[in-house]
């Protein structure tokens, strides 16, 4: 073969092999809609010897309870289930990965649903039209898809709130709040001003960095991104005093400007500084509970948010999927049936210290055999959260508006533009986002 | 021995023996490399579902200001990087080869931070430079000295990116450079000083000259791993503050791989990148080869 034969050859194959990629698609290029895959009939009986792979993200104390109740559903179906943890931070790459390899999970718990729409089970098919009643009405609306199925689980529900160091708090004489005598933002300010004085502590008031978080500060001035409608619902004048609030919060040095900036992109919560006992308030939420009753070598307890406009907090959540392409589609959806039923979800609660996602615990309450008081506390803001709350946080558009909010808002702390230019660039990624 | 014919047989005997590695190269390389220009060319939020957009992508990334801002971060930290590390790993070349004595201890310690995980490297200078308890400002303030927001001032965490990339490399680089001084002939040194040439004369116009066509690889492989810098930072900046640090890998691994999920945008972004980073590098390898000639 000479020189310029073998040149012409693998000149010609990586053309033609670029060509005949190009001209190819490298998927579908049509989103075909999610269909319920069951007959509506499940028999358990059937799943003895079936194994069933659950992809899992932890928040700590949840692992082990999860699995104790995997072991039940063992026992009762014969079926066994491997439990396959991730770090959250890769889950969405991970499944993403897997679904479209041909290695779908069965089920998995996730944040968001939305980018797994087109292949998750349709719970109705199998559990009848009114299944998603089971489940309080704002967190059910936001787990059914564009025709109505419900193609998500809500498993357990967060709400962000205080968690204060009761211990600073006696020092300093200041009395903490109560359900019927809830602070303001003015009055809250105050307090933590004259404990964090006191007990001479680093800084005042802890949030973590999360667009999530700030969310909670927004209702509670009244405003917030989205109305039940999916129209965009945020008051700029509301927006700019919150966040102007806050702003003004890290520039006094009342919060950690350090540990705002510092992040850079990423997501972090202030838990460190709060354990470190340099913060008298850490604005966080429930999900700190099962860490802070293992981690805190102080006296700690959670108190009801401040009351601005609204009260309550900011509501999110986890869901558990089923994928239809996963090796046992209908093993997959009655396993989440199951670990959502009354008595197995009030397990995982109890045992997890999670707040319930189903109309009958929410009503009955549940029994905490740990750190109760706190959970109530937070179950009670749940009662205090408004419709547009819930709405907002089910908006398939708002990670990435909180995205934004997190990068405009860094802008504004960083000295680099006012918060009326953050709150104008919000409210355009808004629009746009609402539009789609 | 009669002579081989020019274009026979045996010719194909050298692409035999490369045909493996350049099989593994292809699959893994070239073969993802060409799928992602095809990718670029749609939209898909899942690796699933594919919308052919044409340029679209394109032309979303060369009207986000965000993309210009990370493409001049890119170029000041990449051009500060290859004449830093070059720089340094040069001077540092040149002394360890001086040395007489512990030349293998000296050589390992600067060896060591290429050995650590870059995400290590990003966690142990983040406490480092921290400015409420970080070692650095505990230390200036133990002296009276103002304790500066290495991490929070957008100018000075760039610097302190760009110095820490140095702090990564400069053992790689070392030993690159070492090799090139240990192969020039020590005669030469011999015959300078018998005419009396001083020790900087002797390195301007003994070592530099030989030196560069190892140099000329130290300032390519800068080049790219400039251009490729993203691990260390991602823990030790995220990319900030507000944007000040992030690089164009972490420009393409956010929209690649975080919430929402654009695997057609950030194949552009990488489509483009692979343009940019291929062209410096052959005006890189082109301009040295034709230094080598004169």
């Amino acid at each position: 073969m000479t020189r310029r034969t073998l040149r012409t050859f693998t000149a010609a194959t990586a053309l033609c092999l670029s060509a005949a990629l190009v001209a190819c698609s490298p998927g579908t290029t049509e989103e075909e809609p999610a269909a319920p895959a069951g007959d509506g009939t499940i028999d358990p009986a059937e799943f003895e010897g079936k194994t069933l792979e659950y992809v899992y993200f932890t928040d700590g104390p949840d692992e082990e309870a999860t699995r104790e109740l995997i072991a039940d559903f063992e026992e009762e179906t014969g079926a066994t289930v491997e439990l396959s943890i991730v770090p959250f931070d890769g889950l969405e790459q991970t499944l993403q990965s897997r679904i479209s390899g041909g290695n779908s999970p069965d089920v998995a718990r996730v944040a968001n649903w939305r980018p797994y729409e087109d292949v998750l089970i349709d719970m109705t098919g199998y559990f009848g039209e009114d299944y998603p009643d089971q489940f309080i009405e704002g967190i059910a609306a936001g787990a059914l898809g564009a025709d109505g199925g419900m193609l998500a689980v809500p498993s357990d529900q967060t709400m962000n709130g205080p968690l204060v160091n009761v211990e600073a708090f006696e020092k300093a004489g200041v009395e903490l709040p109560t359900a019927e005598d809830p602070w303001d933002w003015e009055s809250m300010i105050a307090d933590l001003e004259k404990v964090q004085q006191a007990n001479d502590m680093e800084f005042a008031f802890a949030i973590d960095k999360s667009g999530h978080r700030i969310s909670t500060v927004l209702n509670q001035f009244g405003t917030g991104f989205f109305n039940a409608d999916g129209e965009v619902a945020l008051d700029d004048a509301k927006a700019a005093e919150a966040l102007g609030l806050l702003d003004e919060l890290m520039q006094s040095g009342a919060a950690s400007k350090d540990f705002w900036l510092e992040q850079g992109s990423r997501y972090a919560g202030a838990n460190e500084i709060f354990l470190a006992e340099e913060v008298p308030l850490y604005l966080s939420g429930n999900w700190q509970v099962g860490l802070f009753a293992e981690a805190a070598e102080f006296e700690w307890a959670a108190v009801p948010n401040p009351c601005g406009e609204n009260c309550g907090g900011f509501p999110g959540g986890k869901y558990m999927v089923a994928f239809e392409d996963g090796p046992e589609p209908e093993l997959a959806a009655y396993f989440v049936e199951w670990m959502n039923r009354t008595e197995n979800q009030e397990k995982l609660d109890q045992l997890a210290s999670w707040l319930p996602t189903r109309n009958d615990l929410v009503e009955s309450g549940i029994e905490y055999p740990n750190r109760g008081e706190d959970m109530s506390v937070f179950l009670a803001d749940v009662a205090e959260t408004p419709e547009d709350a819930y709405a907002t946080a089910a908006h398939p558009g708002f990670d990435e508006a909180a995205t934004v909010l997190i990068e405009e808002f860094d802008k504004t702390v960083a000295g680099q533009q006012d918060v009326g230019t953050t709150v104008s660039s919000l409210h355009a990624t808004l629009d746009e986002l609402a539009a789609r | 021995m009669a002579r081989r014919r020019r274009g026979s047989a045996p010719r194909l005997a050298p692409y035999l023996f490369v045909l493996p590695n350049m099989l593994v190269f292809g699959l893994f390389t070239i073969w993802p490399a060409i799928n992602g220009f095809n990718i670029s060319l749609y939209d898909s939020s899942n690796g699933r579902t594919f919308e052919y957009v044409g340029t679209e992508n394109y032309e979303r990334i060369l009207s986000d200001p965000a993309y210009w801002e990370t493409a001049r971060n890119t170029v000041v930290y990449t051009i500060a990087f290859v004449v830093l590390v070059t720089a340094a790993s040069l001077a540092l070349a040149i002394l360890l080869n001086a040395q007489q004595r512990g030349k293998g201890a000296l050589r390992a310690a600067y060896f060591v931070p290429v050995v650590i995980s870059p995400v290590v490297v990003g966690l142990i200078w983040s406490w480092v430079l921290t400015r409420q308890n970080g070692v650095v400002n505990e230390l200036l303030r133990g002296v009276g000295l103002p304790a500066p927001g290495w991490l929070l001032d957008p100018a000075l965490a760039m610097i302190v990116i760009i110095l820490v990339g140095v702090w990564v490399n400069l053992g790689f680089f070392t030993m690159i450079l070492l090799a090139g001084l240990q192969s020039i002939d020590p005669n030469l040194y011999e015959a300078a000083k018998l005419d009396g040439a001083t020790v900087w004369k002797q390195v301007r116009q003994i070592t530099l000259p030989l030196l560069r066509p190892t140099t000329m690889v130290v300032v390519i492989l800068a080049a790219i791993n400039g251009f490729q810098a993203f691990d260390y930072i991602w823990t030790l900046t995220g990319g900030g503050p507000v944007g000040a640090t992030t690089l164009m890998v972490q420009y393409i691994y956010e929209n690649a791989f975080q919430s929402p999920i654009q695997y057609g945008l950030a194949s552009a972004a990488g489509v483009i990148f692979f343009v940019v980073v291929f062209g410096v590098t052959m005006l890189n390898y082109l301009v040295g080869r034709r230094r080598e000639a004169m």
